[in-house]
């Protein structure tokens, strides 16, 4: 019941942002079951439409679907997203706590999953002619995303809006960072499993 | 006993069943699907005879360079390394063999001829190379006319000319591929006076490259690249008067980024297909550009490395074949950029090539020239080749059922026969079977057809059903309000519980 009730609070709090986050924290309106819920609303919905957007507008390999790898495309961004919010926030004191941040942040992906999932339905009926339509609502709900996910920030931290944008650059770079750092981790952890592998090799071809 | 006869039964019977005919081409057979994926078709087109010198009791050819089909069926062959030119009917038995003309009184011969044409009327040109100039030749073998080395100012003093293919025109202009030659084809007039060059390929414009030239050092600067147009390295004419130029001058990177965004403009174009004025017009209308192997990195039926193009030819259908020296395949594509089949293969089997320079079509057949082996290589179709081929020609000719007819053919050969299902669609769509026709769009990955069918068939049910849709609006729209009524009912409801409470 209180994950039901907070959904139909984020519906008010999309169109109502900045009450609407501050809410979410101060009263806490919000709570991590229901954001964990949205985050996987979303890949749902994003699952759902590479395999059921109309055929006119679908330019995937139906046959090849991964679900692994498209609940990660998600998945991971969103958490790579909420790791370099709360690094970056931290050092430029921002308020908000680590729960904040996972919280606002799945709450701005509302959105995506309330206009997705009529667009897949709209995909079906729609002609080449109509796509205009189509990528029209696409490019809006990532557009109101965007737009929520930086006033979000804002609104936890207590930013001017000045400061929410240098601090969202400053957080895209730093998921750069994680990603090239992480690339560096599991490739030096790679060439260590090759180099002990090669001496266990070695050995036991001697013996 | 009765095992017995079950044995002799069962014996009789193996006897008696075919064989199972394997077909055993020298080459692998596949086509690229939507996906960019080779898939295996059954064999289009197979070796069926090999030509030589041998067979033809002449003097072996010496590293042939290019072979023509002309009036006739007549098929010449540019002997380089015997500086000849040899004829052949179309039984592929010697007719004339042309060493030495007359030139005005004196004796002359060729010098390592890499290109000829023949006109309607059997009017022979030869690019006669190394001798720098066009022989003119009449339909006898008589010396007409040599045009020499193009006069003009724009063309620099320290050009080495090297005319290494040409076709003339029905209005007897001369246009030449010249070694070298990167600002295009050099274009004569029927007098065999320079007019100028035509049919240059656009300049790629690198932004990369340019930030880069700008910072660079002079020295720096020499070294790079300059931006030029790809030079052409052969030529051919259709009936109508285009100009068809091949290429293998585009960069592998320049091909995947072609292939990967199914770009149909000529910018990165191996064949373009040139109008009178010198401009791109070839239709690129197919799942992918007309660039040959669609996977050239990593292993499958096809091996590493792009196709290089290095010849081509039309048929009367206006379907052409380009030939890919490097893998000794021939990619044949209908009018649209639809790749129809792919044969051929290097090796060292009989059938395969080692160096094709040449491909041209006689009839049904085509017939591909090896420099390396000195033959000429003849495949015929199969009854896949031939009905696909028919298939094409026919919906060309606006005989769409007929068409569709030899497409279900097809699909019974080869359910992977993408074109067939598109070809189906397109029957179905004109006989207005919209949801059948929706259905092989769907198989054939056609999406602009399928929105078309999927356009009209929606207009076929909304029409059909032209009454319950109003129904159905005037039930949402009334249901919407009595909603409103309720919630705003509701609302006033808790609003004065608020206030009988404060």
């Amino acid at each position: 019941m209180e994950v039901l009730g907070s959904l139909r609070y984020s519906l008010y709090m999309i169109f109502h942002p900045f009450d609407g986050f501050w809410d979410l924290k101060h009263e806490k309106r919000g709570n991590l079951k229901t954001a964990m819920i949205i985050v996987a609303m979303v890949a749902a919905t994003f699952i759902l439409r590479r395999q059921l957007t109309g055929f006119i507008l679908n330019e995937v390999k139906l046959s090849e679907l991964n679900i692994i790898v498209e609940i990660l495309s998600i998945v991971l961004p969103f958490f790579l997203w909420c790791v370099a919010n709360w690094c970056v926030t931290t050092l430029m004191d921002g308020e908000g706590s680590f729960r904040d941040i996972v919280i606002t942040s799945a709450y701005a992906l509302v959105p995506l999953v309330l206009i997705n999932v009529p667009l897949i339905i709209f995909s079906n009926i729609i002609t080449l002619e109509e796509a205009a339509f189509y990528s029209f609502f696409d490019v809006l709900s990532l557009v109101w995303t965007v737009i929520l996910l930086i006033l979000g920030t804002s609104v936890v931290h207590q930013y001017s809006l000045t400061r929410t944008f240098l601090t969202c650059i400053c957080i895209v770079v730093g998921m750069g960072l994680i990603i090239f750092i992480a690339l560096l981790f599991f490739s030096l952890l790679q060439q260590m499993y090759a180099f002990f592998y090669t001496i266990y090799q070695e050995i036991a071809l001697r013996l | 006993m009765r095992f017995k006869r079950i044995l002799a039964v069962s014996i009789i019977f193996i006897l008696l069943c075919p064989a199972v005919v394997h077909a055993d081409d020298p080459y692998s057979n596949y086509t690229y699907d939507f996906w960019g994926t080779p898939v295996p078709t059954p064999a289009a087109y197979v070796p069926e005879m090999i030509v030589d010198g041998v067979s033809l009791g002449i003097e072996p050819f010496n590293k042939p360079s290019d072979l023509f089909v002309g009036p006739d069926n007549k098929i010449y062959v540019a002997d380089s390394g015997n500086n000849r030119i040899v004829v052949m009917n179309d039984d592929w038995k010697l007719v004339r063999i042309i060493s030495s003309f007359n030139k005005e009184g004196s004796k002359d011969s060729f010098k390592n001829p890499s290109g000829l044409f023949v006109t309607q009327d059997g009017d022979l040109y030869v690019a006669d190379t190394d001798n720098s100039r066009i022989v003119h030749l009449d339909a006898d073998g008589k010396f007409v006319r040599e045009i020499g080395r193009p006069v003009s100012e724009i063309i620099p003093d320290d050009f080495k000319y090297y005319p290494t293919a040409l076709v003339v025109d029905k209005a007897q202009r001369i246009y030449i591929v010249a070694l070298g030659c990167n600002q295009g084809l050099i274009e004569l007039d029927s007098e065999g006076d320079f007019v100028g060059y035509t049919g240059a390929s656009k300049v790629k414009f690198n932004m990369v490259d340019y930030v880069w030239k700008m910072i660079a050092t002079d020295e720096q600067r020499e070294k790079m690249t300059n931006f030029v147009p790809t030079e052409y390295n052969n030529i051919n004419i259709d009936n109508d008067g285009f100009i068809y130029v091949t290429t293998s001058g585009v960069s592998l990177e320049d091909i995947d980024y072609a292939i990967s965004t199914r770009s149909k403009d000529d910018r990165y174009a191996p064949i373009r297909k040139l109008n009178p004025t010198g401009t791109d017009v070839l239709r690129r209308n197919g799942y992918f550009p007309p660039v040959g192997d669609i996977v050239f990195r990593s292993r499958g039926y096809a091996e590493a490395g792009n196709s290089q193009f290095y010849d081509v030819c039309i048929d009367d259908s206006g379907i052409y074949s380009v030939l890919d020296k490097k893998k000794g395949r021939i990619f044949t594509y209908d009018v649209d950029g639809n790749l129809l089949y792919i044969f051929g293969g290097i090796g060292n089997r009989k059938g395969n090539f080692r160096d094709p320079v040449a491909v041209d079509v006689i009839g049904d057949n085509y017939a591909v020239l090896d420099f390396n082996l000195n033959q000429i290589t003849v495949f015929r179709p199969t009854d896949y080749g031939r009905l696909v081929k028919e298939a094409v020609e026919l919906h060309l000719t606006g005989r769409y059922d007929e068409s569709a007819a030899r497409w279900e053919q097809v699909l019974k050969y080869n359910a992977n026969c993408e074109l067939a299902y598109v070809g189906m669609g397109k029957a179905y769509l004109r006989k207005d079977e919209f949801r059948l026709a929706m259905k092989y769009f769907k198989l054939g990955n056609k999406r602009d057809y399928y929105s078309k069918a999927f356009d009209l068939y929606r207009q076929e049910v909304i029409g059909d059903n032209f009454g319950l849709v109003v129904l159905a609006i005037i039930v949402l729209y009334i249901g919407s309000r009595i909603l409103k009524r309720i919630r705003t009912g509701k609302k006033a409801r808790i609003k004065a519980m608020g206030k009988v409470e404060a």
